[in-house]
């Protein structure tokens, strides 16, 4: 029990009002009279003295004010939703890629599934059931229904995704459950203490423990080389606390090009060197030893063919396309790079690549353009890209990863863009003084060519100023991803596409699953793979590949089962209370005013009686 | 104030042909001083008669016998001895209601029935009494005979306050310890006494041929009952007790009743024991009361 808003007591005031009106009327005048023997047939009641007297009136007007400022001031009790009503409980599966590992003949998740069937099985038939799902995003799978077979239907068709757990995701599936009596966590490991409190559950969080501490060797990364130049490197890491056996293969085009079998140390994580490639094209890099998580034994890299591509360089600074070239030449030794001042442009050849800073020319013809500190004057030229100004720092905070937590980055003299919804912010950032993130490296594609845009200036050096490397990843991530066979991706799951197509297609994705999916208004395919391996898109104008990696170190390791937590006293790992009461708050509000209105007119009613019995009818 | 309406001199024109009516003034007792009109000592010849045995030779007419060779006692006409004692009540009580000046209406009419009583140049004194602690406590003002004397009674009653408890039986007693001659007794009081100690005064009063005459005063609003509607917590102004009532219809009612079960209580007494009694309800209707309970209190014209 307990009041909402302590400061609506000040109403009770009128409590105290009533109460001295009652005991002034109460303080008899007194008068002197000549002698009591003239009273001796006065009734004896009226000599009677009682600190409160029987007064109904009264009594029923206290009680409609205190009734009324208690309901001002927000009176509640915790309860428990009775059992006649049945429970809400919420089951939330973890639906990363750590509930895939495989557990003896099923999963994580499977288990899970065994679990939650289980208490679905026993509930009370009143009980009602919700699903919430979540990996990178929290998602209601299913809500709350008392349909038995509904929620089975639901809880079998949940699959593990080839994606890391965000923690936002958790805190957010969590404060979906908040009007749940009961919550029903199925997850690998253990939630923070942090993220059940935050979530602000009026109940009890029961935790299920979804397998134990597993072996797993987990393809960290894939460098393919360059194609007859330099070596290929493959890091792998064995997050088990044992010495563990791993054949990795590597083979392009279907060719078997490295079989190597390593022994790898307890977490220890090797760099496999190859090559280099003869040839260039796609690159499959695989653990073929079994271990408990698949989704990181597989990994894609392209290895660019060694074919001159056309570079076009604009920019008024001299020593700004001195930069630049560098820049691009370490990212492609093949690339010819032709770099003059936009002032004295003039050609009719066409690019794989225009860079143009801090300048705009119109009539270049480029597969795909590089906009670096775009001058105003060009937004219009650019289908939806507004530039609303300049600010003359900036700085970097995100450059779009997944849980990125870089220093910022000092930029200097910074374009204010209004990405358009066809492109996607790479690199994000604040301007000084202000809270609003601004775009800082953005990049889409349309049907005419794929757009990119850099909006802080290179110049004096930037790019190559050790203290501000992100700068520099930021603009070779972009020259990568504008520099790219149209026809071939290569991301990490999670990660949301938009591949520009003539027309509709369909999706096949590794699993052998095919999806249908329509263009957007900017003439795009949207994709989010979750499963690692080729997602193939067939449409009329030709085939695109996405090849979708996943790794993340922390939902690959196996062994870690337990979120380090704050240093507080440990609860029981099976049930998590949260920081509220689990008990439900229940205003009592309704009732207290039901009260006073029944107060009231049982006053009314005795005011009537009394009247008619005095007989004053203007009562 | 009412008392001051007494000495109006418009209100005396209508008084100075009132004589106060004594009823022992016709009884006879030769030889003592006593009221009434008797023969004996005096100054005023009143007859002859003849000489029979006994006869006090002082009386015997000389001169009449040297000439008629008769022996005549010569009577003259006794002097007046009448004492009449107007006793008012200075109690507390008689203060209450203060609106009903009931005790104003009390030294109107003590001013009053001592100005008919010195019509016949009787001795007229005052006395207020109340009580304390430590006994009855007595005002009394000298004998006055003659009208002319009538406005030192003035500043007697002017200074007359209310207080103390009404303690009948031991203001009589007090008052015949100072002077037993038997006169003409009358007392003006509310009569808010309990019966004993009122019959015990005036059973002392008649033990000592006192003629009483009791007027019986009452505030209009005390008899009525006619207080403000509502809860009060009254005093009794004389013992201080409090208690609670509600002023009402019924309460006045009880009131009326209780009042008149007072009087006539005191009615009954008086009747049984020729005490002369008259009513003096309100100060408002005092000249009403005048004319009803003058005759009454045997003023005669």
């Amino acid at each position: 029990m307990g009041l909402l808003n302590l400061n609506h007591l000040l109403w009770g005031i009128s409590i105290a009002i009533l109460l001295a009106i009652y005991l002034r009327s109460r303080s008899r005048p007194t008068i002197e009279v000549s002698s009591l023997l003239l009273f001796d047939e006065a009734a004896a009641p009226a000599a009677r003295v009682r600190h409160l007297r029987i007064d109904p009136l009264f009594w029923l007007e206290m009680a409609m004010l205190a009734a009324l400022t208690l309901a001002l001031g927000g009176l509640y009790i915790r309860t428990t939703r009775g059992a006649a009503r049945g429970r809400n409980r919420a089951l939330v599966f973890d639906l990363a890629a750590g509930m895939g590992a495989r557990e003896g003949r099923g999963t994580r998740l499977d288990a899970a599934k065994k679990q939650a069937l289980a208490i679905v099985n026993s509930a009370s038939p009143r009980d009602r059931f919700s699903i919430i799902g979540y990996a990178l995003d929290a998602e209601m799978i299913h809500p709350e229904t008392s349909n038995r077979d509904a929620i089975r239907r639901a809880i079998a068709g949940l699959k593990p995704m080839a994606v890391p757990a965000r923690r936002a995701a958790q805190s957010s599936a969590l404060m979906r459950a908040r009007a749940a009596n009961d919550v029903e966590l199925f997850a690998d490991r253990r939630p923070p203490d942090s993220i059940i409190s935050d979530a602000g559950l009026g109940s009890t969080v029961s935790f299920h423990q979804s397998g134990a501490p597993a072996e797993n060797v987990a393809m960290v990364s894939l460098d393919p080389g360059i194609v007859l130049s330099t070596r290929g490197r493959a890091v792998l890491k064995n997050f088990g606390q044992k010495p563990r056996t791993c054949e990795l293969a590597i083979e392009t085009a279907g060719k078997e090009i490295f079989n190597q079998t390593l022994v790898l140390a307890p977490r220890e994580q090797v760099m496999v060197a190859f090559g280099p490639l003869t040839t260039g094209g796609m690159i499959d890099a695989r653990i073929l030893t079994g271990d408990a998580l698949a989704a990181d034994n597989d990994r894609y890299a392209y290895a660019a063919v060694d074919r001159a591509a056309r570079v076009l360089l604009l920019s008024p600074d001299a020593t700004v396309r001195d930069d630049l070239a560098r820049v691009l030449l370490a990212e492609s030794g093949s690339f010819i790079i032709a770099s003059a001042d936009p002032a004295k442009f003039h050609s009719d050849e066409r690019y794989a690549l225009a860079v143009m800073h801090d300048c705009y020319v119109a009539d270049v013809k480029a597969d795909s353009t590089l906009l670096i500190y775009p001058p105003p004057s060009s937004a219009d030229r650019v289908r939806g890209l507004l530039i609303t100004g300049t600010t003359p720092s900036a700085m970097m905070t995100n450059q779009g990863r997944i849980d990125a937590s870089a220093t910022p980055t000092l930029l200097g003299s910074t374009r204010t863009l209004s990405v358009p919804e066809w492109m996607t912010a790479k690199a994000t950032g604040t301007a000084p003084g202000a809270h609003e993130m601004i775009a800082l490296a953005a990049s889409g594609a349309l049907s005419s060519g794929q757009f990119g845009v850099i909006a802080f200036d290179v110049r004096n050096h930037l790019l190559l100023d050790p203290d501000r490397l992100d700068a520099l990843v930021a603009t070779v991530d972009l020259i990568r991803e504008l520099t790219a066979p149209p026809l071939l991706h290569i991301v990490a799951t999670g990660t949301f596409l938009a591949i520009p197509a003539p027309d509709d297609a369909q999706v096949t994705a590794p699993d052998g699953s095919i999806v249908a999916t329509s263009r957007d208004e900017w003439g795009r395919l949207r994709l989010r793979p979750v499963e690692p391996g080729d997602y193939t898109i067939e449409s009329a104008s030709g085939n695109y590949h996405v090849y979708a990696n996943y790794y993340d170190a922390f939902e690959s390791d196996l062994t870690a089962l337990a979120v380090p937590s704050s240093p507080e006293p440990k609860k029981p790992d099976h049930e998590l209370r949260s920081a509220a009461s689990p008990k439900q708050v229940q205003p009592l509000a309704a009732i207290l005013i039901a009260f006073a209105a029944i107060a009231l007119i049982l006053e009314s009613g005795l005011l009537m009686r009394s009247a008619r019995r005095w007989r004053m009818g203007h009562v | 104030m009412l008392e001051a309406h007494a000495f109006e001199p418009e209100f005396l024109r209508r008084l100075d042909r009132l004589v106060l009516g004594v009823r022992r003034s016709r009884t006879v007792r030769a030889g003592q001083r006593t009221i009434g009109r008797v023969q004996g000592l005096g100054i005023e010849p009143e007859n002859f008669k003849e000489y029979a045995e006994g006869d006090d030779l002082r009386f015997l007419d000389w001169n009449a016998y040297a000439r008629l060779d008769d022996l005549l006692i010569r009577t003259y006409r006794a002097e007046r001895q009448v004492e009449i004692t107007v006793m008012i009540d200075a109690s507390a009580s008689m203060a209450m209601p203060a609106r009903d000046d009931k005790f104003g209406l009390a030294r109107a009419l003590a001013a009053t029935f001592a100005y008919i009583g010195m019509a016949e140049n009787d001795a007229v004194r005052m006395i207020s009494f109340s009580a304390r602690r430590d006994g009855a406590r007595l005002k009394v003002t000298p004998f006055y005979r003659r009208r002319e004397q009538y406005q030192s009674y003035k500043p007697f009653l002017a200074e007359l306050k209310c207080e103390g408890e009404t303690r009948l039986s031991a203001a009589v007693s007090e008052m015949l310890l100072q002077r037993r001659p038997a006169g003409v007794v009358m007392l003006i009081s509310d009569f808010l006494v309990n019966q004993t100690d009122f019959e015990e005064a005036m059973l002392h009063l008649l033990g000592t041929h006192q003629e009483v005459k009791l007027v019986h005063v009452m505030g209009e609003m005390e008899s009525e009952g006619s207080y403000p509607p509502g809860l009060y917590r009254i005093r009794d102004s004389e013992s201080g007790e409090i208690r609670e009532v509600a002023f009402g219809p019924e309460l006045a009612a009880a009131c009326r009743s209780r009042v008149a079960a007072i009087a006539e209580r005191i009615r009954e007494f008086c009747l049984s024991h020729a005490i002369v009694y008259a009513q003096a309800f309100g100060a408002r209707h005092f000249d009403a009361i005048l004319e009803r309970e003058l005759p009454v209190m045997g003023v005669i014209r």
